[in-house]
């Protein structure tokens, strides 16, 4: 017995079945003598690029124990599969048993989105400050040069 | 000395931690400017390639 992690993404526009997918592997897993020691739906998310002409992908990852022989079986028949865009199995010492990054971050989606346009008005306001800066020294030269023009006077 | 983070477990679940050891144009940042220890650094590398590979962060800011 082995323990895997396994990240599957699935197509997004398959989103609303992704319960019947969860079932349709859950018994292949099982089929296979393989125990699922925890599943993560962490949803639909941006790809950092894109695969096969999709632009975002349903992520869902696995916390599984099992032979490795029976692993290909499995990997074999998910190839096939073409609601499935990506797929990675990864042996691990030990199942954290805590809740990835990954579903943290998508839970705090709606939160982080604001932040992330804080972020961006945050680089805006530094920009702006990085100009003015500038601008206050050529008026500040300009009014050195009026007072010089005045002490000539 | 070194300004990154190094948490006890590394993770390619955990992008925000990753995306510190990458460059903007997306390539992963050598040891000698990361200043991390030989081993954590082996560590970010595979599971920044695998994070690539599951598309959570880029192989190049070339993606169309």
């Amino acid at each position: 017995m082995k323990k895997y992690e396994a990240v599957i993404i699935l197509n997004p526009n398959l989103s609303t079945k992704v319960d019947t997918f969860l079932k349709d592997f859950e018994k292949l897993l099982g089929e296979s003598s393989f125990n699922i020691i925890k599943v993560e739906d962490i949803g639909r998310r941006q790809l950092s690029y894109s695969i096969n002409n999709h632009n975002k992908g349903h992520y869902l990852i696995f916390n599984i124990e099992g032979d490795s022989i029976k692993l290909i079986d499995i990997e074999n028949k998910i190839k096939y599969n073409e609601s499935i865009i990506r797929h990675l199995f990864i042996a691990v010492k030990e199942h954290s048993g805590e809740d990835s990054q990954l579903l943290i971050d998508s839970k705090n989606k709606s939160s982080e989105s604001d932040d992330d346009k804080g972020k961006f008005a945050k680089e805006k306001v530094n920009t702006e400050k990085v100009k003015e800066p500038i601008k206050e020294e050529l008026e500040e030269k300009s009014v050195h040069a009026d007072e010089g023009d005045k002490k000539d006077e | 000395m070194s300004k990154y983070d190094v948490p006890k477990k590394f993770d390619y679940k955990n992008i925000n931690l990753l995306k510190q050891f990458i460059t903007e144009t997306g390539k992963i940042i050598p040891a000698r400017v990361t200043g991390i220890s030989a081993s954590n650094q082996r560590k970010v590398t595979r599971y920044i390639k695998i994070a690539r590979f599951l598309a959570l962060i880029p192989y190049t800011d070339m993606h169309k």
